[in-house]
């Protein structure tokens, strides 16, 4: 059986292992429910803001709430006013003219990916630690390819919340917006959006995986996990204020390039070579960080 | 085939300043089934886990099946171990586990269910074969744990305490079953238990603060062939005669249990010719309930501490 074999071997009961249990059932739950309230309150919202809009502006009234925010979106000042606020003129072309929706749900779906992989993820390997369940394993298989199928395992459960909540806000969308022929090319947007936030967890998979080698306690692996959330926040917040006033060294150009979200503006394009660069460079952090762990786990007893 | 499945030679493990492991040498010979026997924190399960590679030594050697120290890429499939105080995964459920670790050690899907289900059977588990683990007793945990062990018929399989929390039925059950793989698979056994190692072991190691201190086979260390023990109803009036009647044979009574300890050149006359030569002597003398060959093991063992 070669290596890749084994790896799947792993992941697949990984997989088959955390979704039937009362914890991922709970946090897939918690999802949803994030996903579909928040789908639901950013329509109310927008619904809300365009009424004002035409109100104020005495436009003609739109049937379906999003018409009036495209419209707006085509705007030369509007869209001078959001490059000043993205910072990035590329972003801003491919975002242009899309459904409003459709980029809250991915501002949604990207700000959650990391605390839904804490949450899942983050416990796993030191359960097995813990309780010496992975002895049952590693002389079957090699640590390696242990580490890699537990990744993937935990992959493969991230998409699966991610697919769960994507179709819980298409949901809610479709009933709230009642998009009639668009519907399946909105649903086809989101679903785009939710695998571009998979691709972003993956890296964060890799960096709470890779601290999770470090520990035999599933509560310290979580706050493990939620700590090195708050870090990558803080260089990257750290790294955007020195970058803003124009004193960037060498040193925090480096150090953001650690941070996962440095590489998230590229999943927000709509360049393929961009999404692909990007999405390259997470699943190499990503892996490189499990690495690391995997380094530490290898020559450690168990 | 190599004569020796593991051997381990000045194998040394520390614990922070504590040595677990001290030059510890042991040759286990391929298809004898081997008991570990020494008190706790003696190096046993330390060993085990060591040789399995869920330890790394700080110095010695190693050699596995005549492939060197543990290597999954190598061994996997040929070896297995019930490690002590490890937890099955508690949501999976026993026959789903097995198949797993067999298609992990390569078996074919088919082939690694025909095989678990008929080990988990064979333990007496064949009505929870889809029980969680959580809902499983320790006795049948600890059972599921025995089963993961053969599957896919590894050359060496290393039990740690692998009869304890079993009831004396199951117990027994699963000395047969591990006794049965006798000459056909290197198995080594760790208990406290001295009666489940003798009833189980053709070999046995002592082992005392992380060395070997005496190995051999279990019928020299209670001396099987070279020992006969009667029990009498009252003492014998005349050891002249019995030593006519086993020359060279060294004797000696014990009051309180009433009982005659033989000993005897086992390789000059075997212990059925001794005793065809010594009983009627004995009998002329007093009456007989029982005779006995060789010591019980536990009675070897504490007459040999060191």
């Amino acid at each position: 059986m070669n290596f890749f074999t084994k790896i799947w071997r792993v992941a697949a009961y990984e997989w088959f292992d955390a979704i039937r249990s009362r914890r991922a059932i709970v946090i897939l739950l918690l999802y949803l429910v994030t996903a579909v309230l928040g789908m639901n309150g950013s329509i109310s919202m927008l619904e809300k803001i365009e009424t004002q809009l035409v109100e104020t502006l005495q436009l003609p009234e739109s049937e379906h709430t999003g018409v009036v925010s495209t419209v707006i979106w085509k705007s030369k000042p509007f869209q001078r006013m959001v490059k000043n606020l993205t910072r990035d003129n590329l972003v801003l072309q491919d975002i242009t003219g899309k459904h409003p929706v459709e980029l809250i749900y991915a501002w949604f779906a990207f700000l959650c990916a990391p605390i839904l992989v804490v949450l899942v993820a983050a416990p796993r390997i030191p359960e097995e630690l813990g309780s010496g369940a992975v002895r049952y394993q590693i002389f079957r298989t090699s640590r390696a390819a242990w580490s890699l199928g537990k990744y993937t395992g935990m992959a493969l459960m991230v998409a699966c919340a991610i697919g769960i909540g994507t179709l819980g806000a298409y949901g809610v969308a479709a009933f709230r917006l009642w998009m009639g022929g668009d519907s399946p090319n909105f649903f086809l947007a989101l679903l785009q959006w939710g695998f571009r936030a998979w691709i972003y967890s993956l890296a964060f998979l890799g960096l709470v995986m890779g601290l999770s080698h470090l520990t035999h306690s599933p509560n310290k692996a979580t706050v493990f996990g939620i700590l090195a959330l708050v870090a990558c926040s803080i260089l990257r917040v750290l790294a955007g204020i020195r970058r803003y006033i124009g004193s960037v060294s060498d040193v925090w150009s480096y150090a953001e390039l650690l941070v996962p979200s440095a590489y998230k503006g590229e999943l927000w394009r709509s360049s393929i070579s961009a999404l692909v660069t990007g999405s390259a460079s997470l699943v190499a952090l990503g892996l490189c960080y499990l690495l690391l762990g995997y380094a530490f786990f290898r020559r450690r007893d168990v | 085939m190599n004569a020796y499945a593991i051997q381990t030679t000045d194998l040394v493990k520390a614990y922070g300043a504590r040595l677990a492991l001290d030059k510890f040498s042991l040759a286990v010979p391929t298809g004898c089934i081997l008991g570990l026997v020494g008190p706790n924190g003696a190096g046993k399960t330390t060993w085990m886990m060591t040789v399995a590679g869920f330890l790394r030594p700080k110095a010695g050697k190693i050699d596995l099946l005549g492939d060197g120290p543990f290597d999954a890429d190598v061994h996997a499939g040929r070896l297995s171990i019930l490690p002590q105080d490890s937890e099955l995964p508690l949501a999976g459920r026993p026959l789903e586990l097995l198949v797993h670790f067999g298609r992990l050690q390569g078996l074919r899907k088919q082939e690694a269910i025909q095989s678990a289900r008929k080990l988990l059977e064979t333990l007496h588990l064949g009505d929870r074969l889809s029980s969680p683990i959580r809902t499983l007793s320790h006795g049948m945990r600890k059972r599921v744990m025995l089963a993961q062990c053969f599957i896919g018929y590894p050359e060496v399989v290393l039990l740690d305490e692998p009869l304890s929390g079993l009831d004396p039925r199951e117990a027994a059950h699963a000395r047969a079953f591990i006794a049965a793989r006798k000459a056909k698979q290197t198995i080594v056994i760790s208990s406290h238990d001295l009666h489940d190692i003798e009833q189980v072991c053709t070999h046995v190691a002592y082992i005392e603060k992380g060395r070997v201190v005496r190995f051999g086979a279990l019928r020299e260390l209670t001396r099987k062939d070279s020992l006969l023990r009667f029990f009498l109803t009252g003492a014998p009036t005349d050891f002249d005669a019995l030593r006519q009647a086993c020359p060279g044979g060294e004797f000696r009574y014990d009051e309180t249990h009433r009982v005659l300890a033989c000993s005897f050149d086992g390789n000059a006359q075997p212990p059925e010719e001794i005793n065809a030569k010594l009983l009627p002597a004995l009998l002329a003398q007093t009456g007989l309930l029982a005779i006995e060959r060789g010591d019980s093991l536990e009675k070897a063992y504490l007459r040999d501490r060191f």
